[in-house]
């Protein structure tokens, strides 16, 4: 099982107290999807920004619904990858 | 104009003008803004790669509010791009508490500020895999706070945006003419990017 997170370039410069928004996610739980697809939308310092899956697989488990905050490193969903 | 994550809030906003303004959501961050001739606003779309995009989200920031800042000054008008580290003492030194909801109701890295620290420039972008879109508006009079307040259900805050933002007729103390700033800024944006 994987993590799903914001890239980490994102958060270059930003305060470390500072929270990104799940704005929209664009999957659901159970999904299929493929290494590098947009799985949701966030929001962090006023940039709307994707988050893509790392690899192919299912989502497992949505871990951060939308309209809540994250912080940095903290994932927002479990992807089950496929051989 | 709502912020992408403030998309729940259209159908309220849009009972709310009664047909007063057209509403529309964007698809970057930040809060409302309500558009019209005392705003110039700017969208930038850059390629992958681009040197604007390869020190992350503020130093595109920077860029932008730099640029921004410039074109001001070539107007006689005394503004500054905000850098991240005076953002607490600017905050604190306003002496009115934010109004978040509202894009120019708040501070962030590199947004344009008079020399008190209010702002007239906002800043927003998207970042998508195929390319990133760079988003600003300039306070060039004075909008009309009252009606954004109304659309947004927050009437009683019109007076604090007001006293967190300048525009750049008051501080010029003349009009400026929003073609020629566009002017300004499309030589200096073509000049920084090509």
């Amino acid at each position: 099982m994987t993590g799903v997170t914001l890239g980490t370039e994102a958060w270059k410069d930003i305060d470390p107290a500072t929270e990104a928004l799940l704005d929209k996610w664009l999957v659901a739980q159970g999904d299929t999807v493929r290494a590098g697809q947009a799985l949701a939308n966030a929001v962090l310092v006023k940039s709307n920004l994707e988050i893509v899956a790392p690899s192919a697989g299912r989502i497992a488990q949505i871990l951060v619904p939308a309209g809540q905050t994250f912080a940095r490193g903290k994932p927002v969903a479990l992807l089950q990858e496929v051989a | 104009m709502l912020g992408c994550s403030q998309r729940l809030q259209r159908e309220a906003a849009q009972q709310r003008l009664k047909g007063r303004a057209e509403l529309l959501v964007r698809e970057s961050g930040g809060g409302a803004v309500l558009t019209g001739p005392w705003l110039v606003a700017v969208s930038v779309v850059l390629p992958p790669g681009h040197p604007w995009l390869a020190g992350g989200l503020l130093e595109s920031y920077r860029q932008l509010g730099q640029l921004h800042g410039a074109a001001l000054a070539a107007f006689g008008i005394a503004a500054r791009a905000l850098a991240p580290q005076e953002l607490p003492r600017v905050q604190q030194a306003i002496g009115v508490r934010p109004v978040d909801w509202a894009c120019f109701g708040s501070l962030s890295p590199w947004e344009v500020v008079s020399a008190d620290g209010r702002k007239l420039v906002g800043l927003a972008q998207r970042r998508r895999q195929s390319g990133v879109l760079l988003v600003a508006g300039t306070l060039l009079d004075v909008p009309d706070w009252p009606l954004l307040c109304d659309a947004l259900g927050q009437s009683q805050e019109a007076q604090l945006l007001r006293q967190r933002t300048v525009s750049g007729a008051e501080l010029a103390q003349r009009q400026i003419p929003p073609e020629q700033f566009a002017e300004v800024l499309t030589q200096g944006l073509e000049h920084a990017l090509t």
